[in-house]
């Protein structure tokens, strides 16, 4: 983590972009395979039809965008901090399920989201230490 | 599930695991070589096509599973990558890392279930 940018450069603010952008493409690519949905075709077990949805190619354009800082980030912070972090995205899911479509969640969802926050917490303490430091 | 669907699951993602592991390798050597060095490209051309395919199988099987049903294969991509980081990269583990990689896959885990 020596010699980090600052600024935009900074790789944990690529590291939420790239959060951002793979929250945004998760939600267009469920509506899309949904839209487009063939499960009788034994063709689509490729998903290559899911081309044919223009949500699925918003979503590659977004997956792109996050795979671009997220080579970003690898070049600066180990995998093995980075990825665990990079999972944020499976409590902000449920969150956006919650916040913006309304949907219930249950009590022992709630536990498993209280999981991932405390597991995060123990990977990005070391982390924020370090930054601290420098 | 089918037996295809649950080889699918576990090509998707076994190929995504080795894709994050050989996209840090691709990194680590353009850090110190530069982007026009040879072996960045290769390493980065395998990544990016295993992580292309990792994409289109969760195409397929999205459409034919809720994601709440798939995202804890997901989960425990978390031990996967950290595991293999550890082997494979050498990047440093502690027992702090381990508690919360494990928690982060017991809590994706329970999320999608429930």
């Amino acid at each position: 983590m020596q010699n980090r940018p600052s600024g935009f450069g900074n790789p944990w603010l690529q590291l939420g972009l790239s959060v951002a952008c793979v929250l945004v493409s998760e939600f267009l690519l469920k509506r899309g395979a949904t839209d487009i949905a063939e499960p009788d075709s034994g063709f689509s077990w490729t998903g290559v039809n899911g081309l044919a949805s223009p949500l699925v190619w918003w979503a590659i354009l977004l997956i792109v965008a996050s795979f671009i800082s997220w080579l970003y980030v690898l070049r600066y912070v180990p995998l093995i901090v980075a990825y665990p972090l990079s999972r944020i995205v499976d409590v902000l899911v449920p969150l956006g399920c919650w916040i913006f479509l309304g949907e219930f969640i249950s009590p022992l969802r709630w536990s498993g989201i209280a999981l991932v926050i405390i597991g995060l917490a123990l990977v990005a303490k070391p982390v924020a230490q370090i930054e601290q430091r420098l | 599930m089918s037996i295809l669907a649950f080889f699918l699951i576990v090509i998707s993602l076994l190929s995504f695991v080795v894709a994050q592991l050989i996209l840090k390798r691709a990194m680590e050597v353009s850090a110190t070589s530069g982007l026009h060095n040879a072996r960045f490209i290769r390493l980065a051309t395998i990544g990016t096509a295993l992580m292309t395919v990792s994409f289109f199988l969760t195409l397929g099987l999205l459409q034919r599973f809720d994601l709440s049903y798939l995202y804890p294969f997901q989960g425990l991509s978390v031990i996967f990558i950290t595991i293999m980081a550890a082997g494979v990269l050498k990047e440093k583990l502690s027992l702090r890392l381990i508690t919360g990689t494990v928690l982060i896959s017991a809590g994706i885990v329970l999320v999608s279930i429930s």
